[in-house]
């Protein structure tokens, strides 16, 4: 694989062809660690086997029914997904990241040998909101419930056209399998085990159906997830006749609380309420804007380009009797049991003149030795 | 008569984070950073103002997994081994800055804020810190509420939410009686993840109010008449408070926040990274990789890598403009509010991480006791309570369903769902399940002691797997290998402990390991998994 090609790549595309290579613990390995590791796969297998065979290989470990090592496809774009907190969450998610940095360092390693399961051998999916616009799906099917339902469908003379999640929104309803508002199938095209879906709606409940796709266009069902809903997103229409007020105060309230400052009316208030909306999507950057802090990553990274950063430091050392009295710039110091020392300064530019006074136990004899070091840096 | 209440929240949490296998570990050092920067200068606020009669109130979360931390000796210890190290090192810095004014009288600082900082922790608390947080909680000062069990994120715990999500509360609440005396009468969700229905949980443990962010209320429904600035009840009968954007603002924010003022402390500039190697070799790691030692002596300065040296006396001026300053928004804020609202008293909540004071603001504690002071003296506009002072004196308030939200970024789930992170769930959703079946099936029989035992380490295990941290840590890049590390270590310990309770095997030198690895929640049930 050509390195160039993959810096230009996406981080989740790395991971997808890290994956597919094989290369574990992708999930916690940063962009050029991903690079590096594809390269050197690639030089790895390009030694070993012609490339037909590799895929032949590829094909047999990968049983049919598996849905695996697939990144979902249908996630947001980074940061353009839609953002829409009222604060700059971006801040307190730096500042919440400072409370585990040690500097850019972790050592942990662990003795035990275990590796999470790829399945537990159950037929399940489950559904999970992300936010007002997004679910995330995560399933698990045996390949002897597949091949089941494969049969069912060569029994009725049809044939698997593909597999799908069916998404159904099930608000308000008790739900059969027939009675959604809508639904809206996704190709799972690959091997996917997981998935983010676009909704698009808040404030729905939803049910996802996992299935086979037949040739008549019936879907038989793998696997049905939870309910979830999504959340609302926006001041409820519902108002509450004991707390009611003038339309226009609901507006200066959700407006103050927002923190869309004081004095608006409703209609400047909803216009700046849709504005911050569009400013924070559109300004995907934001993240970026780092202000006089400096965010842990940046220093993970170190510095770009380069640096040099040079100090100096002075160490003056000497011995006497054990038991003298040693001042170095009339500040008294403390002798090792043999009579030595060792002092360290950190040097400044400019003249120090260091005079060093030992005085016998007794008083009667001294020495004096004054090093003067100039230091001048240009 | 005042015009508005304000309510401080300082949540204070850390993941279990203990190795008593290894001698030194890094990790661990979030604890003792934590210690001599945050919990330590907060509780010396608390003392000045309480020595100076001054009246506050103030809310603090402090999480039963820190709980643990505080109170476990292994840990104390080993913090007192770190405080005594660093001391020893501010005593080398006094020496080698003497020809460096500005770097010599912070020396002298940092000199005597460790050994403040050891006399408070041996001297006046005996290394437990928790009685020093019980002591403020008795004397009325501080309000301390709970958390779930691990800070687990409720929201995703979507297979089988409400016995995962009534183990997490039950677990905060038994530890807050067991250390404190009291059942809390609040709450800190973690994370602010609101998920509705999850407070008829809180309802059954008698918890009063939780906290959620600015959307939990604004975006509730019916309608909240007065926005965040009273409570409402969910059907349940527990009040949600939300937190205002505004204040919140002021601090959190890396562009309007105080603590980004250039004459604050720089966070990233160390001498652990700064200084000659053999000099620190002895306060950095055993294999030479350099760390944070908690000696800074540098301001924030500009947007610029030159840094100049810190003055203390510049940035304890500008904490109290600070303090000054918030304190003024908040007093117009109040008026302008209470003239809207008309028939009550607007109530402003402010909740941060009670480690961004100290360890990331290093003024922040100050900060604090600028406010605190300022407010009592020089105002009369607003008032510092806490959330169940309010319901004290509104008890009637509007009754809504908050919405989902937490406090993470965006304002909901994808901290902790997304793609660094998501593959962790159907683990954790399986474990959950496997913990309810081996409950179930010890239900009713009384299992032996050994038995028991590994079901209680199980549940031990479950609830670590579940800390909201790892997800968070995994999509950030220095620590995410340890993050993914303890998943897996408490998957694999529950794992193993679930195939040996179920065949009726239980080696118990593994049993005996683990619990002396994960040793919290001493009076854990595993019975609270059954259905």
């Amino acid at each position: 694989m050509d390195k160039n090609k993959l810096k230009k790549a996406k981080k989740d595309k790395l991971m997808l062809l890290a994956r597919r290579s094989n290369i574990r613990g992708t999930n916690l390995m940063s962009k050029e660690r991903l690079i590096d590791a594809l390269t050197r796969v690639s030089a790895k297998k390009a030694k070993k086997k012609p490339k037909a065979q590799r895929v032949i290989k590829q094909i047999k470990k990968l049983p049919q029914y598996q849905f695996q090592g697939r990144r979902p496809i249908a996630r947001p774009p980074l940061m353009a997904g839609r953002s829409h907190s009222l604060l700059e969450k971006n801040g307190q998610q730096k500042v919440e990241e400072a409370k585990y940095y040690l500097g850019p360092t972790s050592q942990y390693q662990s003795l035990e040998e275990f590796q999470f399961p790829a399945g537990y051998g159950d037929n399940r999916i489950v559904a999970m909101v992300r936010d007002p616009w997004w679910i995330y799906s995560y399933w698990e099917i045996t390949p002897e419930k597949e091949n089941e339902v494969r049969n069912r469908i060569a029994q009725k003379g049809l044939n698997p056209v593909k597999s799908i999640l069916r998404v159904y929104d099930v608000t308000g309803v008790e739900f059969d399998g027939n009675n959604a508002h809508t639904f809206f199938d996704i190709e799972l095209k690959g091997l996917a085990i997981n998935w983010y879906i676009n909704v698009k709606n808040p404030n729905r409940a939803w049910i996802i159906d996992i299935g086979i796709l037949a040739s008549n266009d019936e879907l038989f069902v793998l696997a049905r997830s939870n309910c979830v809903r999504t959340p609302r997103f926006g001041m409820s229409d519902v108002v509450d006749e004991e707390w009611m007020c003038q339309e226009d105060d609901y507006w200066k309230m959700f407006g103050l609380s927002g923190g869309f400052g004081i004095g608006k009316g409703s209609l400047a208030l909803k216009e700046m309420f849709k504005k911050r909306l569009v400013e924070q999507i559109s300004s995907a950057g934001w993240s970026g804007a780092v202000s006089s802090l400096s965010s842990p990553s940046k220093k993970a990274l170190k510095k770009k380009g380069f640096w040099l950063v040079v100090d100096c430091e002075l160490i003056v050392y000497g011995q006497t009797e054990h038991d003298a009295k040693v001042t170095v710039q009339n500040k008294p110091i403390r002798l090792r049991k043999d009579g030595t020392f060792t002092l360290r300064f950190a040097l400044p530019d400019g003249k120090q003149d260091i005079p060093v006074v030992a005085t016998s136990f007794d008083g009667d004899d001294t020495r004096t030795i004054t090093p003067i070091v100039t230091r001048r840096t240009i | 008569m005042e015009k508005g209440y304000i309510a401080l929240v300082l949540h204070a949490h850390l993941p279990f984070v203990r190795h008593p296998e290894h001698e030194d570990f890094l990790e661990e050092d979030w604890l003792y950073e934590a210690i001599t920067e945050t919990y330590i200068p907060l509780i010396e606020v608390f003392e000045g103002l309480v020595r100076d009669k001054v009246p506050f109130r103030i809310t603090m979360s402090l999480t039963p997994t820190l709980l643990s931390m505080l109170l476990d000796p292994l840990l104390q210890n080993r913090y007192l081994r770190h405080l005594e190290k660093l001391i020893e090192l501010a005593g080398k810095e006094i020496e080698r800055t003497r020809w460096h004014p500005e770097f010599n009288s912070l020396a002298l600082m940092y000199y005597h804020r460790f050994n403040r900082a050891r006399q408070v922790f041996c001297d006046e608390y005996k290394m437990n810190l928790t009685s020093a947080f019980k002591k403020f909680y008795d004397l009325g000062v501080l309000e301390i509420i709970t958390c779930g069990a691990t800070h687990g994120f409720l929201p995703l715990m979507e297979v089988e939410r409400r016995i995962s999500v009534r183990a997490q509360v039950k677990v905060g609440v038994d530890m807050h009686r067991k250390i404190f005396g009291k059942t809390p009468v609040g709450i800190w969700l973690p994370e602010c993840g609101y998920n509705p229905g999850d407070d008829e949980i809180l309802k059954e443990f008698g918890i009063k109010y939780f906290l959620t962010d600015t959307h939990g209320i604004l975006f509730g429904s019916p309608r909240p008449k007065y926005g965040v600035f009273a409570p409402c009840y969910c059907k349940s009968g527990v009040a949600a408070f939300s937190r205002d954007v505004e204040s919140s603002k002021s601090v959190w924010s890396t562009q309007e926040g105080y603590p980004g003022d250039y004459s604050y402390r720089e966070f990233y500039r160390d001498v652990g990274y700064d200084l000659e190697f053999d000099y620190i070799k002895p306060y950095i790691l055993p294999d030479g990789t350099r760390i944070n030692t908690g000696i800074k002596y540098y301001k924030i300065t500009g947007e610029t890598d030159h840094k100049e040296p810190y003055v203390v006396k510049h940035a304890l001026d500008k904490a109290a403009d600070h303090a000054g300053n918030f304190m003024f928004n908040r007093e117009k804020q109040a008026e302008h509010l209470l003239g809207l609202m008309g028939d009550r008293r607007p109530i402003i909540v402010s909740p941060y991480d009670a480690e961004l004071f100290g360890h990331w603001w290093f003024e922040g504690p100050d900060w604090i006791n600028f406010l605190i002071r300022k407010i009592h003296y020089d105002q009369k506009v607003i008032k510092l309570i806490t959330p169940s002072d309010y319901l004290h004196i509104y008890p009637r308030n509007q009754v809504i369903t908050p919405s989902y939200s937490s406090w993470g970024w965006k304002g909901y789930n994808e901290v902790w769902l997304e793609g660094a992170n998501d593959w962790i769930y159907r683990h954790l959703h399986k474990t959950v399940e496997r913990m309810i079946e081996l409950a179930g099936i010890h239900a009713s029989l009384e299992p032996s002691g050994l038995v028991r035992r590994a079901l209680n380490q199980a549940a031990r295990e479950l609830l670590l797997a579940q800390s909201s941290d790892w997800a968070f840590i995994m999509k950030t890049q220095t620590h995410s290998s340890y993050a993914y590390r303890r998943t897996k270590d408490h998957i694999y310990r529950f794992t193993r402990l679930y195939d040996e309770i179920k065949s009726g095997k239980i080696d118990e030198n593994f049993l005996l390991d683990i619990e002396g690895k994960d040793n919290l929640f001493p009076d854990i049930d595993y019975k609270m998994y059954c259905r």
